[in-house]
């Protein structure tokens, strides 16, 4: 197409501003495998023009050969319905269906993509239209091969609503149904209704539900589990276990190491019984920390691999509800917190402050603004100036047991200190998202919650920040903000997008819809025999490369 | 006698529908429902409405009452709407790992609590008596999850005696299983520990004072006649309801235990059911237990009838 993306003209852009030093090498290794420039493309050009600049690609040390063979036993969540890729949310559905089956691209622990399904893709000039181009010779665990169709059927499938799978709310305003169109036997076009740079993303792991599955998919997995990944579901026991078997057919030979998973199903709420297990190898694999003062943290068998991430705690303010309305009140709430405190509490040192906007550190580019950190006199004044220098009530909503009600508690002893005598009410999960016209998340005036993490920062505000966002539970409205955010996702330009970030970040500190004050680390518990196994922030399991001594 | 059981028989069908009626009612209260447990917390409500819709959901309380009620009598127990799998079976299994845990627990705990009760009786107020009393006490206080986790630190975790999870490897044989079943079912000794060597020894105690026993002693009869053909079979009555009372607390009522050891027990799917909003699930384990609940209180009673001498010989005459 005449009006591509230049491709070999955009990498050299990217390695511009890396010896500009306005790009860190991690930034252009991300920008690059966005817009489809493939690792040893990028890192050919780094090497050859950033190499004479003296920034060198790090050099890893050798790693061991993997063995085949074994079979790994993880201790998953259970699925808390039956599995569907098509309607799964939760963390235990999403690990049974991401060992069966897979996106076109994986979002690697670094946000840059790894080529899954696809084998390649490229933007136009405009960012508006994306062409990916599928694998050849790859095959369904029915033995059927994998083609075009496929991805179109599974991508229309999602963008309509009808599925029932929120999915359809990623792809809202972006891809339509008739946007997704087979353009060859091995190629698929995605015409968006707008540029959107960071589109592969809505097209990989972190868009959990986007795994390729056969044109014939009927809604029925549990009776025929088909997919092209590295494993085939041999059993499943509904609440009990599952157990999977090494996909002799798979595209990614001599991959994967291991001769089967076994999962056996918890209760996401029973941390002794999952830690116990671990502990006495019952299973080698806890996709979690270990829980505060427990024996793991100190185990020489466990290792504790341990990912920045973008899960955060949103504790937001209802902009339209007085007091809240003064954004002076909200920002003395911000000065009130001890953030570093609350870190080392509630996660064992393992998160990185947060400074009241989307733009996470562990997100390649984000920009870097001066961090907020605890001033009670400033919070003095700012509720002064507010009118409320005498204090006020107000009632907190979380979810809770867990870590959210803990943030929770010392919030309250936080604020107490600036005179805001806040008062904690903790539902259950079920009850705190509710159904309905009671969805407290999205209603009350001030809570906390969840928000697991992102690839990108896009992800996070456009449902949270952005003006009528499907989950702005504060409801907050800027312009601004707004316009900002439609030219940031549409700008190519590395210099034009680090600025846009950069105003969107303070426009968003500075109104300070929610508080965001820390960024949990994603930490793994498991056994050290076990290799190649990486934390992701999304608690995903990609079990692909994973061998065991 | 007889008619008195004939009269708890007659009332089983009765209170089965009152509670199957119950189960309905308050299921619509807990928060949320079965479309938004299926498509979670990020989709639309319209998308969640609609699927409540396909499942029937939106129809009016007593119709859906009335469906589940005629399907449950006719054995049709139908498929689970959140899990999608046919929900007899599902209960069938879990029952069975359930009575597998309540069996084993009971084999432990039976013999020896009525053995310590009836010895603490027989002693009455000696320091073995005292040392009973003082344990099954102490048991009987101790919450159930502190007991597990106890157990599950020293004897699992430190001394690697024991597996800590419940669940043999799929295809294990039935001693598999038990050696699995041991750590669990400590914890219901202690519970049980002290209920029942406390109704034994009060039973011995209340026997031994009897008329009947001091005629039989006087009588010259050796000791251990007196025991086991006059004192036991008397002092053991009241035991032996107690013992059926716990039936139902073993069978449905192990939540704690079956979490800290991740066993799938009956306990589990009451409790997912019910916060899931799989109500024809949730009413058919209720249905169950309460028939369970029932049926091992009413052979308690008939059991009683039959070891009380005087019943038995009213009925003789």
């Amino acid at each position: 197409m005449p009006d591509d993306l230049d491709l070999g003209e955009y990498g050299h852009h990217l390695v511009d501003e890396l010896m500009a030093r306005r790009l860190s090498r991690r930034d252009v290794l991300q920008r690059a495998t966005v817009v489809g420039l493939g690792i040893p493309t990028i890192s050919a050009l780094l090497g050859s023009r950033a190499g004479a600049a003296g920034l060198r690609p790090a050099v890893s040390g050798a790693a061991p050969q993997p063995k085949a063979g074994g079979t790994l036993q993880v201790a998953s969540d259970a699925p808390v319905a039956a599995v569907d890729p098509v309607t799964m949310y939760d963390g235990g559905s999403i690990n049974v269906v991401q060992q069966v089956a897979e996106y076109l691209a994986w979002v690697n622990p670094d946000n840059t993509l790894r080529p899954v399904l696809a084998s390649s893709w490229k933007p136009n000039a405009k960012g508006d239209v994306w062409t990916f181009q599928i694998r050849n010779g790859v095959k369904f665990s029915n033995g059927a091969p994998l083609s075009a169709d496929d991805v179109v059927a599974t991508f229309q499938r999602l963008v309509n609503p009808a599925s029932g799978s929120s999915a359809a709310t990623n792809f809202k305003g972006v891809l339509g149904v008739s946007g997704v169109q087979k353009t060859g036997e091995y190629e698929v076009t995605f015409a968006l209704e707008r540029p959107f740079v960071d589109f592969p993303y809505a097209v990989a792991s972190t868009n959990y539900n986007a795994v390729v599955l056969p044109k014939s998919y009927d809604g029925d997995f549990a009776k025929s589990p088909v997919g092209t990944g590295p494993f085939v579901l041999t059993a499943y026991e509904t609440g009990v276990s599952a157990t999977f078997k090494r996909n002799p057919v798979y595209w990614d030979a001599p991959k994967p190491y291991l001769d089967g998973v076994t999962f056996t199903f918890f209760n996401p709420n029973a941390v002794p019984a999952q830690e116990a297990a671990l502990q006495t190898g019952a299973v080698d694999v806890y996709q979690s920390a270990p829980s505060t003062g427990s024996p793991l943290w100190h185990d020489p068998n466990i290792a504790l691999p341990t990912l920045p991430s973008s899960y955060y705690g949103e504790f937001w303010f209802r902009t339209d509800t007085p007091p809240w309305t003064d954004a002076r009140v909200r920002q003395a709430v911000a000065y009130a917190l001890d953030r570093p405190a609350i870190i080392s509490n509630i996660f064992s040192g393992r998160a990185t402050v947060g400074n009241d906007e989307v733009f996470a550190p562990a997100f390649p580019g984000s920009p870097v603004l001066p961090q907020r950190s605890q001033d009670i006199a400033k919070a003095k004044q700012l509720l002064a100036a507010a009118g409320l220098g005498r204090g006020f009530s107000a009632t907190l909503t979380t979810e809770g047991p867990g870590i959210f009600s803990q943030y929770a508690t010392l919030v309250q002893s936080y604020v107490a200190q600036i005179g805001i005598d806040l008062s904690l009410n903790v539902e259950s999960t079920s009850t705190f998202y509710g159904s309905g016209s009671n969805q407290p998340w999205l209603t009350v005036p001030v809570g906390i919650v969840d928000w697991a993490a992102r690839a990108t920062p896009e992800q996070l505000y456009q449902s949270a920040y952005t003006t009528g966002g499907i989950w702005n539970s504060s409801k907050w409205a800027d312009p601004t903000f707004d316009k900002l955010a439609s030219e940031y996702e549409a700008t190519v330009d590395q210099a034009s997008r680090a600025a846009l970030a950069k105003q969107l970040a303070t426009v968003q500190q500075e109104a300070t819809p929610a508080v965001i004050a820390w960024w949990k680390d994603a930490v793994y518990s498991i056994w050290k025999k076990v290799h190649n196994l990486e934390p992701n922030g999304s608690y995903f399991l990609d079990l692909t490369a994973t061998w065991l001594e | 006698m007889r008619q008195y059981l004939a009269q708890r028989i007659a009332l089983i069908p009765v209170t089965l529908f009152v509670v199957s009626l119950l189960t309905f009612i308050l299921a619509q209260l807990v928060p949320g429902d079965v479309g938004r447990t299926i498509l979670g917390p990020y989709a639309t409500n319209s998308q969640v409405h609609a699927l409540d819709q396909r499942l029937g959901y939106n129809l009016p309380v007593l119709q859906r009452y009335w469906h589940w009620a005629t399907g449950f009598v006719s054995g049709n127990w139908g498929v689970s709407p959140v899990l999608q799998v046919p929900i007899r079976p599902l209960v069938m299994s879990r029952l069975g790992n359930s009575l597998l845990l309540a069996a084993t627990a009971f084999v432990i705990v039976v013999p020896i609590s009525v053995t310590l009760g009836v010895v603490a009786g027989v002693r009455e107020g000696s320091r073995t008596d005292r040392a009973i009393s003082l344990v099954g006490l102490a048991l009987l206080g101790l919450p159930e999850f502190v007991g597990a986790t106890v157990l599950i630190v020293v004897f699992g975790v430190t001394l690697a005696w024991l597996p800590v999870t419940a669940q043999a490897p799929p295809g294990s044989g039935l001693l598999t299983r038990l050696h699995y079943l041991v750590l669990p079912a400590i914890p219901l000794v202690f519970v049980l520990f002290g209920y029942i060597s406390r109704t034994a020894r009060s039973g011995t105690i209340e026997t031994s004072n009897a008329q009947f026993l001091r005629t039989a002693r006087l009588k010259g009869i050796p000791r251990r006649a007196v025991l086991t053909h006059h004192l036991l079979p008397n002092a053991l009555l009241p035991t032996v309801t107690v013992i059926g009372f716990q039936v139902g607390y073993l069978i449905a009522g192990l939540t704690v235990i079956e979490e800290l050891f991740n066993y799938p027990g009956l306990g589990q799917l009451l409790i997912s059911s019910a916060t899931d909003h799989d109500l024809p699930t949730l009413a058919d384990i209720t249905m169950l237990v309460a028939i369970i609940f029932l049926v091992a209180n009413v052979l308690a009673d008939a059991s009683y009838a039959l070891l009380n001498p005087r019943i038995r010989a009213r009925r003789a005459r």
